[in-house]
């Protein structure tokens, strides 16, 4: 896939504090990319220089390897993570505008506008003023207004933040056609599990510096299979003394082994079924949070992902 | 280009849709003739009744019949007389308790309004000069003219006595005095209540926009911000563009006002004959030179003012915020009203020169001396159209230092949330 966004050694500091330090990424064309981290990691500041809201005090960012110009910000769908509309205008009314002022030709605006209300399901508030909307619905408008104009590229700041779970699952449908249209999509969040579902690629990033980037698949593959759901019958205290076994964390009916990683697996599952009966034994991917946190404890310098392999 | 001109659009139709714009086009000038054109016509107006007086003379040598008959000169509008003598006393001068009394009873009749005052001319008033004029209210003109008819009844008894042997009635003919009438160069009539209604009426529309769209301004920049819109539109447009387009939308819709105010204003002069209006003033008022400025003027306070408050909106959350920094704008603004009255006096001035260049307070001041001094040709060689002028450069350039700073200030303020920041903060932001 060829590269849409590149982010090249980019630095932010707002009074000496600082935001994002020497930070690069690649976007590739049509691909689903997050950027995850922590409250505070300077996922915003990275978004709203994407965005050319705030300059980079250093580095470069190169939209299809040419300067983003003034151009690009009508080819970009953008949600910021803090929302909000023009709530005197009716739904009709702030639509047009904010696609207008993305220069999408006129005669299409109209046609477009049915079609996105219909599909959320907001026709008859078309000639409503915005302030008369439930929020569910002002999240529903918003989204409409990002993606009307048919970015090249949509661009959401904390995505999930302030949806109600029916409309995540709404957005996630919406972004999924997006990406089957080809358009590329990067979006900001703290809510791993949500990520993991949806992301090709990712970037971890923690107080500013990236903590590790690249395919999901390949990083969970690179992590390896660490962890062991077992649901069985008696006591399992024993199994600590089991060795290559790190941890064991006891849930209400099953409970999780952490493994080392050179560990022979065969070897705990022999031990482990002549004491107890086994009901169920699954080797489990470590979760995109088991990596942050496994990762973002050590040094981010030890942690980049692209020069380890 | 493009974008700009929809943002343009939009800001205009959001403020002329309104009805608060509608009753502003109608409101506004009724409150400007309120507090410009009715106290100065108040202060002009010849009163309206006959003031009912009465005359305690203690000197004896008939000073009181003198001066009512001097008085009758006075005429209201409906020529009827302007002064009522009711009473002449003459009591006698040492007969203390009487004329203690006499004065209760005329204090309670003043007291109870059915009379407007008395005169008490003291005994030997042509060397002591004492006379007492005793009411509830005073009011400029009566005062002169009193002090004017009595001064020359004493002049010419001063006369007779030092045996100058004229009559009375020769010694104020030959002793009379002179009224100047004032005119501007070019030989137009100009008096003082036409140059400070005419002034002020300017004053007051260049002041009254600036400070209420400047707000409106500031208001739309807050709410902007508190509804995170603004991060949305800065994504499509650039902060300049967007604070460019604020001001300019709200522009138009200034001029669509005063335009709409100087229309209503031309059909009343063309008609002026059948309404009964002063020609002086709609005269003075719609003087081509004066226009020009004016509306250059207006223009140009409009966009430093506006800015101004653009500047104040982005970085503040919420208007109480922004009362703090309005405070020192909305001074320099009222600065012009404050001291309207010496410039309408000293309009030459090495002070009020000085004050007119400063851009701040160009757009008011110079106006009114425009006003006051009067320009009826477009030529250098009257020195207000040349410092007029010299204002317009000044304050274009520190226009241009304006917008320069706040969209500066502008780009960083509008994504600042929460706590209001601090002067060197703010300087800091130039430099992102």
């Amino acid at each position: 896939m060829s590269e849409y966004l590149k982010i090249d050694n980019i630095s932010k500091a707002y009074d000496g504090k600082v935001a994002v330090d020497s930070l690069s990424l690649s976007v590739p064309k049509g691909s689903i990319y997050g950027i995850l981290g922590p409250n505070g990691a300077g996922k915003t500041t990275t978004i709203r220089m994407i965005m050319d809201i705030i300059a980079p005090d250093t580095g470069s960012i190169l939209v299809e390897g040419k300067k983003a110009d003034s151009n690009f910000k009508n080819r970009v769908g953008y949600l910021p993570e803090e929302r909000g509309l023009y709530k005197k205008m009716t739904l009709a009314e702030v639509i047009t505008y904010l696609a207008e002022i993305k220069d999408y030709p006129k005669q299409k605006i109209n046609q477009a506008i049915d079609n996105w209300l219909a599909k959320m399901s907001l026709s008859e508030y078309k000639l409503k003023k915005v302030e008369e909307l439930s929020k569910g619905m002002q999240q529903k408008l918003q989204f409409i207004t990002t993606l009307l104009h048919e970015p090249e590229i949509i661009i959401l700041d904390e995505l999930f933040s302030g949806l109600d779970p029916i409309n995540i699952e709404l957005i996630k449908d919406i972004l999924l056609e997006e990406k089957r249209r080809g358009t590329t999509i990067l979006f900001s969040t703290h809510v791993m599990e949500q990520a993991e579902k949806l992301c090709d690629y990712i970037c971890l990033i923690n107080q500013g510096k990236k903590v590790l980037d690249g395919h999901l698949s390949e990083i969970k593959a690179g992590f390896g299979k660490n962890s062991i759901q077992v649901e069985l019958e008696g006591d399992a205290a024993f199994a600590r003394d089991i060795p290559g076994i790190d941890s064991i964390t006891e849930f209400n009916n099953y409970i999780e082994l952490k493994v080392a990683s050179k560990a022979d697996i065969r070897m705990i599952l022999r031990q482990l079924t002549e004491k107890v009966n086994i009901k169920r034994f699954e080797l489990m991917e470590p979760s995109l949070y088991d990596i942050f946190i496994e990762v973002a404890r050590a040094k981010p310098e030890e942690f980049i992902w692209g020069n380890k392999k | 280009m493009k974008k700009l001109w929809i943002l343009i659009s939009r800001e205009y139709a959001q403020v002329v849709k309104k009805k608060s714009f509608l009753i502003g086009i109608f409101l506004t000038p009724i409150f400007m003739v309120g507090v410009t054109v009715i106290p100065s016509l108040l202060a002009m107006k010849k009163s309206a009744e006959t003031d009912k007086l009465t005359i305690i003379d203690l000197d004896g040598q008939g000073i009181g019949k003198k001066f009512e008959e001097t008085l009758k000169r006075y005429k209201l509008d409906d020529s009827s007389p302007a002064y009522d003598i009711a009473n002449i006393y003459t009591p006698r001068p040492d007969d203390s308790t009487g004329i203690s009394n006499l004065r209760k009873e005329l204090d309670s009749l003043i007291s109870a309004k059915k009379l407007k005052s008395y005169l008490v001319i003291n005994k030997a008033v042509e060397q002591n000069d004492s006379v007492v004029l005793v009411g509830r209210s005073f009011s400029i003109s009566t005062n002169n003219r009193f002090e004017r008819r009595i001064s020359d009844i004493l002049s010419g008894i001063r006369l007779q006595k030092s045996q100058i042997n004229l009559g009375i009635d020769s010694v104020l003919n030959l002793t009379r005095r002179i009224e100047l009438k004032e005119q501007s160069p070019g030989g137009k009539s100009r008096d003082f209540g036409t140059v400070f209604l005419t002034g002020m009426v300017f004053v007051m529309i260049i002041f009254m926009t600036a400070l209420g769209y400047g707000q409106t301004l500031m208001r739309s920049v807050i709410e902007e911000k508190n509804s995170r819109i603004i991060e949305i539109m800065v994504s499509s447009v650039s902060p300049f563009q967007f604070m460019a387009g604020k001001i300019i939308g709200l522009g138009l819709a200034t001029l669509t006002q005063v335009g709409i105010w100087l229309a209503i204003g031309l059909a009343i002069y063309s008609y002026r004959g059948t309404l009964d209006i002063s020609a002086d003033i709609m005269g003075a008022i719609f003087n081509p030179v004066i226009i020009f400025f004016f509306l250059v003027y207006l223009i140009l306070g409009y966009i430093m003012f506006s800015t101004l408050f653009a500047l104040i909106g982005s970085i503040c959350n919420t208007d109480k915020e922004a009362q703090n920094f309005i405070f020192p704008v909305t001074m320099s603004m009222i600065l012009p009203l404050i001291i309207g009255m010496y410039v309408i006096q000293e309009p030459d001035s090495t002070v009020v020169t000085v004050l007119s260049l400063i851009p701040i307070f160009t757009p008011t001041l110079m106006i009114l001396r425009l006003n006051v001094i009067g320009a009826e040709t477009f030529s250098f060689a009257n020195s207000i159209v040349l410092e007029a002028t010299l204002g317009i450069i000044l304050t274009a350039l520190a226009i241009a230092l304006i917008i320069w700073l706040t969209s500066k200030i502008f780009r960083v303020g509008i994504l600042m949330y929460g706590k209001r920041p601090t002067l060197p903060e703010i300087l800091r932001w130039i430099k992102y």
